[in-house]
């Protein structure tokens, strides 16, 4: 087996409240690891430490515990100056397309930076591969003398993915990178994004909140919730078998393509807790539907379904009593 | 904010066939006819700089002693001083030290300030603290106190007059700087230059300098005339620059015993000339000011 682009152990982030001794909660625990160009998809609600686990993992904000492995290097306390070079292979696309690109540079200028800081070639060079670079992302060649005020939301994501796979990369982190786009177009980057996949093997990690996003491009998928991970699996397991009751209700919010299919909805009650107050033993406890008095006292650990990949934090897996259908009609 | 700046000015230009100066001129005086006429004002002052060799009747520094504070007539058109010298070309030769002084000690000013802007609000924390505190502590004393005791201090040379200017005047373009600098260094552009790999000196200079100066820049008109307002004063104090020397400064002080007994023209006419450039460049900075921050425009 190859060894992973990204192994992540344990990753913890706090941001501290401007009170000594409180803290915001945004990661608590996390691990990771991406194999040479899989692509893992993240799904959770907005709070649950998605973006902060993309924006650590690239060093973009500075990890309070854990380690990030990026290719067999540990990174985590590296300093930038030693982090820059890495860049190269590590790149990431922003959620909103319109505020990620310096509104004062030219379009091909900002497809070409990353060759510029990394790749050393001479300036005709660069200028041909920056063509190349838009014709594979699909952006008129004549745009690259504009400003970025010219461009619509896909034409300027696509911008941002040519930045991103300027410098053939082994791994790319994509934050949100349709949710900000009209759905028309968030499709087509989708299919760009599959094909840039098989062309160039790089590895993603694809963090969404919407989990039919997360299953058109993910070959794994993990499910987070309150900065912890409940649940990972491969992309059709998790939808065919989820075994953590917060993937389940995720899941039945999920509109199947078929419209005659039965729909089993578990909405979820109340918001997702404050980070600031973890609640205790299972942070999942306070909105879920199986929860029982022993889920307050003990922090559940993950527990293996079926295949190794599949694996679930949930303490009512070994009585079975996790499945919110079967507590239902019982 | 940008875009909409220019397009102000573009739509009312391309409508013009062409981008002469007179053609920009147009426009500029469509969206803001004070500032056209600031505009109009400091060419005129730059010109008469410029070519003032060729547009003085005589010499600046020559004494006609048998025409001592002669009133204006058709061959002194602004009369003759103390000394006997044409007061009309001393004036137009003032326009060179006005410009002279200003324009680099306004250039030294962004020099030292935009740069110390950046960095103190890109670091922030402690050295912004520190940097901060040091210009504000230069801004508390009175400028023309600090000028006069620095300039006396350093010697008495047109060079050190610009620098001092320079320097007092660099915490200005600091502040407008690092307080721009602060709004956008959370910015997703700024992230998304250091995903990429951009070291801090590109981060600085490529990326958010072209996105924090437009309102330093806006400055520049007004903070000149600021220049040439102190410069007259110290040169009117006697300070930096002395008389004979044609400085509008030092030629109202030196006319200014010539009120009393009723020769008016030696005083006059400089300071008129002073306060028209310095009015000129107000309305000029003004108008720049109006056109970049989008508050001032919606309150017209």
């Amino acid at each position: 087996m190859t060894s992973p682009v990204l192994t992540v152990e344990n990753l913890a982030k706090r941001f501290p409240t401007g009170r000594s001794g409180v803290f915001v909660n945004a990661v608590n625990g996390v691990d990771l690891t991406i194999a040479p160009g899989e692509t893992l998809g993240m799904v959770g609600e907005s709070g649950s430490g998605k973006s902060t686990i993309g924006r650590a993992v690239l060093r973009l904000t500075e990890p309070t515990e854990g380690k990030i492995i990026f290719d067999g290097r540990d990174i985590t306390k590296i300093p930038e100056g030693q982090m820059r070079p890495l860049r190269r292979d590590m790149q990431m696309v922003f959620q909103d397309p319109w505020s990620a690109l310096n509104p004062r540079m030219r379009i091909g200028d900002l497809i070409a930076e990353p060759m510029k800081l990394h790749l050393g070639l001479s300036k005709s060079e660069r200028e041909n591969k920056t063509v190349d670079l838009a014709n594979r992302v699909h952006l008129r060649p004549e745009f690259l003398r504009r400003h970025s005020s010219d461009l619509s939301g896909g034409q300027l994501q696509r911008v941002c993915i040519a930045r991103a796979i300027a410098t053939n990369p082994k791994l790319i982190v994509l934050d949100e990178p349709t949710s900000s786009l009209d759905l028309s177009v968030r499709a087509e980057i989708l299919d760009l994004l599959n094909e840039i996949r098989e062309q160039t093997h790089a590895a993603m990690l694809f963090i969404s909140h919407d989990l039919g996003t997360v299953k058109l491009i993910s070959d794994r998928i993990v499910v987070l919730y309150l900065g912890s991970v409940v649940e990972s699996a491969r992309t059709d397991e998790l939808f065919s078998n989820p075994a953590h009751p917060y993937s389940q209700s995720l899941l039945s919010a999920h509109l199947p393509a078929d419209p005659a299919a039965k729909l089993e909805r578990h909405v979820l009650k109340g918001e997702i807790p404050s980070p600031i107050n973890l609640p205790s033993g299972c942070t999942f406890r306070t909105r879920c539907p199986v929860a029982k008095d022993f889920c307050e006292h003990e922090v559940p650990k993950p527990h293996h379904i079926g295949s190794a990949e599949h694996q679930a934090n949930c303490l009512r897996i070994p009585d079975g009593g996790n499945r919110i259908a079967q507590t239902e009609t019982a | 904010m940008a875009e909409t700046v220019s397009n102000g000015i573009e739509q009312s230009t391309t409508a013009e066939p062409g981008f002469s100066l007179k053609n920009r001129l147009i426009g500029i005086a469509r969206v803001s006819p004070t500032m056209a006429a600031g505009v109009l004002i400091v060419v005129a002052f730059g010109f008469m700089a410029l070519f003032a060799e060729f547009l003085m009747p005589h010499d600046p520094v020559s004494a006609y002693h048998d025409r001592v504070l002669q009133p204006p007539s058709a061959e002194h058109w602004f009369g003759t001083d103390g000394n006997g010298m044409d007061v009309f070309s001393r004036v137009i030769y003032g326009a060179k030290f006005g410009f002279g002084i200003a324009i680099p000690a306004v250039l030294l000013a962004i020099v030292i300030g935009v740069p110390v802007g950046l960095i103190a609000g890109y670091r922030g924390g402690f050295l912004d603290e520190v940097l901060m505190r040091f210009f504000d502590g230069l801004r508390v004393f009175p400028s023309i106190i600090l000028a006069l005791a620095v300039v006396a201090a350093t010697g008495q040379s047109l060079l050190n007059v610009v620098l001092v200017l320079g320097f007092l005047d660099s915490p200005v373009f600091a502040r407008l700087v690092r307080s721009e600098v602060l709004a956008l260094r959370s910015s997703v552009f700024v992230e998304s230059a250091k995903a990429a790999g951009n070291p801090t000196w590109r981060i600085l200079f490529i990326h958010l300098l072209p996105n924090a100066v437009q309102g330093a820049m806006a400055q520049t008109a007004v903070r000149a005339a600021w220049a040439v307002r102190i410069s007259a004063t110290l040169a009117f104090l006697g300070v930096g620059i002395q008389a004979p020397t044609p400085e509008w400064g030092a030629m109202i002080r030196q006319g200014a015993e010539f009120m009393v007994t009723g020769q008016w023209w030696v005083a006059l006419f400089p300071g008129i000339a002073l306060i028209l450039l310095v009015f000129g460049l107000n309305l000029f900075g003004d108008g720049l000011q109006d056109l970049t921050d989008p508050r001032r425009r919606a309150a017209k």
